[in-house]
């Protein structure tokens, strides 16, 4: 089947899109962080969690792109 | 203000917003294209034989029907949030019919576009919390920043699939199924009123835009419905839900973006993607510095007509509007406490 090789890359996109969602929800959101004992580790910890936040985005994005790379160049070499 | 709707009201409002809409722009998008041919507003459809020239843009009268339903919605249910989705859609057409009467820079759209997402956050009509299919993630100031980002991001997207006849305005019509359910269901159903101007208005534009085009939508029209979508997918506590069921496009954007790695114009790119044949079937481009687009990865496995394309596109997009029923399933199951971990 033609869509085959796409149906799969989108359905790997939702995977990774439930993935990271588990991980927010699961890992990243019930951290917490103690640097200083007081309450600016509130403000620290949610600087902490937005970060592991954006960067586990940014490695979904490169993992995308490399996934993207990979099929275009084997499905055109192919035909 | 907000009232309480009974099921009746929303029945009678929602059949009145969506016939109001729809009316409008399916009597009017023929005025527009004697108009526009009248004035010589067109542009060229390569992908024919004979090159036939086609008016642009639509953006107009999509605007005309949508912003008449949504204001007779606002004074029958009194939702502030119809009035930011509704400054939102204008500032993006507005973006857009600049672009379409003058070629503007790629970064043009993008950054006008932020702007698109201001009466959102000053109105406050977003929520606090993102809508993570598990649970929901409290992130009251990220979440601002993430809407300046959203706007843009789905504008540009439904911008760069409307490549063939009739695809952005079908591609809406798939995706704004789920996420309609979706703003039912974690929203509330004034969202699902504030959408139905959008989808029937698309349904209606899109028996002069699908294959063969009577009329392009332009920038105005793409720009319209993505910001449209977007402001409604954030209204309804929807925005995942709307990104999955965009995946094939977000797919083509960001597929576009990486390969190209700087945001330009589709008419800056030296490389083209894919080439017709002189069948005019199209065929995907062996070049490796061509942008990998959607398209070119549909005719990485040989070529296909304009048709054929389109068809293919619109599979995938039930496809994705498949999987964004399954999220909502499974986001409705642990917001139930149906299912845990």
């Amino acid at each position: 089947m033609r869509l085959f090789g796409l149906f799969m890359l989108i359905f790997i996109m939702w995977i990774m899109i439930l993935v990271v969602s588990y991980f927010l929800i699961f890992i990243i959101g019930p951290l917490h962080i103690n640097v200083f004992y007081n309450s600016t580790d509130r403000l620290i910890s949610s600087i902490i969690k937005a970060s592991l936040a954006i960067g586990l985005v940014v490695v979904l994005i490169l993992l995308l792109g490399t996934l993207k790379t990979k099929y275009l160049q084997k499905t055109l070499k192919r035909n | 203000m907000t009232y309480l709707l009974s099921p009746l009201d929303i029945a009678f409002y929602g059949i009145l917003v969506s016939a109001i809409s729809f009316l409008i722009i399916f009597f009017m998008t023929p005025y527009l294209i004697k108009y526009l041919n009248k004035k010589g507003r067109v542009v060229v459809d390569y992908h024919k034989p004979g090159k036939p020239n086609v008016p642009r843009p639509a953006g107009p009268v999509l605007l005309i029907g949508i912003v008449i339903s949504e204001i007779l919605l606002y004074f029958l249910i009194l939702d502030v949030k119809i009035i930011s989705v509704l400054l939102t859609t204008i500032i993006a057409f507005i973006v857009g019919y600049i672009d379409d009467m003058k070629t503007m820079p790629g970064w043009f759209k993008p950054a006008a576009l932020i702007l698109a997402a201001v009466p959102i956050i000053i109105i406050g009509s977003h929520g606090n919390y993102l809508g993570l299919i598990f649970d929901n993630a409290f992130i009251p100031i990220l979440y601002i920043l993430l809407i300046l980002f959203i706007i843009p991001i789905v504008g540009n997207t439904i911008n760069s699939i409307d490549v063939f006849n009739g695809v952005a305005t079908g591609f809406i019509i798939i995706t704004m199924i789920p996420l309609l359910v979706s703003v039912t269901v974690f929203g509330n159903t004034n969202v699902l009123l504030m959408g139905l101007p959008l989808l029937f208005g698309s349904i209606a534009l899109y028996q002069y835009h699908k294959f063969p085009s009577k009329i392009f939508l332009g920038d105005s029209g793409t720009l319209l419905l993505g910001s449209m979508y977007a402001s409604l997918s954030i209204v309804g506590n929807s925005e995942i839900i709307g990104l999955i069921a965009l995946l094939p496009a977000v797919m083509n954007s960001f597929l576009f973006l990486s390969s190209v790695k700087k945001i330009v114009e589709h008419r800056e790119v030296k490389t083209r993607p894919v080439t017709i044949c002189s069948d005019f079937r199209l065929v995907a481009s062996k070049d490796k510095s061509a942008p990998a687009t959607l398209v070119r990865l549909i005719l990485a496995k040989g070529p296909l007509s304009e048709q054929e394309i389109i068809v293919r596109i619109f599979i995938l997009a039930i496809f994705s509007s498949i999987l964004a029923f399954i999220s909502i399933a499974i986001q409705y199951s642990f917001m139930m406490g149906k299912i845990s971990l």
